[in-house]
């Protein structure tokens, strides 16, 4: 086994690390990893893009928007339930759907454009 | 996003940059009136009121102070705009210093309802009678 403080590599008996001394039977610190303590990091990690859902169905009046706020609902939803997984997969389609509604609007926003020109040229 | 920093700071430089103009342009022009913003997709297609249609012309009455229009234009966004505003911050924050404001979770059932809430207010908008006319843009104001 290798030493967590120094990196010597150490016989898989040994209980003190022959170069820095460390007590190789103590658990180190970082790596186990605690049912309790996943939660809030796991929270952070999957973004549920719910703001630009918002942003996109009532400031940008775009309702594909609504397809994007199921999805962070469902981002949540199975965050609580401790789907990690589920809940990533949930945000890759909220994320998609965000795209769409931009998309669109910006779609739509090109052909006012292009129409309005159209209507001035032509008076 | 794992851009290098420095391509991370000019994207955040930019957005700022965009998002002053546009502001500064919204609080210039009345959507209203100036011909200047796009018209809302679903009532230009379909000549129905959907949940954000006044949002833009309220989002001007509010920069100029005007509170009251901007509530009458679209409540649900004047409702909804201090939660928008965190998460905004809180993303540009986050692309500019590489960390996030404290993060709000929502449950899962309070998202449900609040997407119920916005497709409720935009069918709501809709009906042409009392008092379900007093929700669409402007309907407060000319009841």
């Amino acid at each position: 086994m290798f030493c967590t403080q120094c990196g010597a590599n150490n016989a898989d008996t040994a209980t003190i690390c022959v170069q820095c001394g460390r007590n190789l039977q103590a658990a180190p610190p970082a790596l186990p990893v605690q049912p309790g303590q996943a939660a809030p990091t796991t929270l952070v990690d999957v973004p549920n893009y719910l703001v630009f859902a918002i942003l996109a169905t009532v400031l940008c009046c775009l309702p594909a928007g609504i397809p994007a706020i199921v999805y962070a609902a469902q981002v949540n939803g199975k965050l609580q339930a401790g789907d990690i997984a589920g809940a990533q997969a949930a945000s890759r389609n909220a994320k998609m759907w965000c795209w769409i509604s931009l998309a669109l609007g910006l779609v739509f926003t090109l052909v006012m454009v292009v129409g309005t020109i159209r209507r001035i040229g032509g008076r | 996003m794992t851009l290098p920093k420095n391509a991370r700071n000019h994207l955040a430089a930019l957005g700022i940059v965009g998002a002053v103009a546009a502001i500064a342009m919204l609080c210039l022009f009345d959507p209203a009136t100036s011909g200047l913003f796009p018209p809302c997709p679903l009532r230009y297609l379909t000549g129905w009121y959907c949940p954000g249609c006044g949002s833009l012309r309220a989002m001007h009455q509010l920069l100029q102070g005007h509170l009251r229009a901007a509530w009458a234009l679209n409540p649900l966004t004047i409702l909804l705009l201090p939660f928008l505003a965190y998460g905004t911050a809180s993303y540009a924050l986050f692309k500019i210093r590489g960390q996030h404001l404290p993060r709000l979770f929502l449950p899962a059932a309070w998202i449900r309802a609040l997407c119920a809430v916005i497709i409720l207010f935009g069918i709501a908008r809709n009906i042409p009678l009392h008092p379900f006319d007093l929700l669409a843009p402007g309907g407060v104001l000319h009841p």
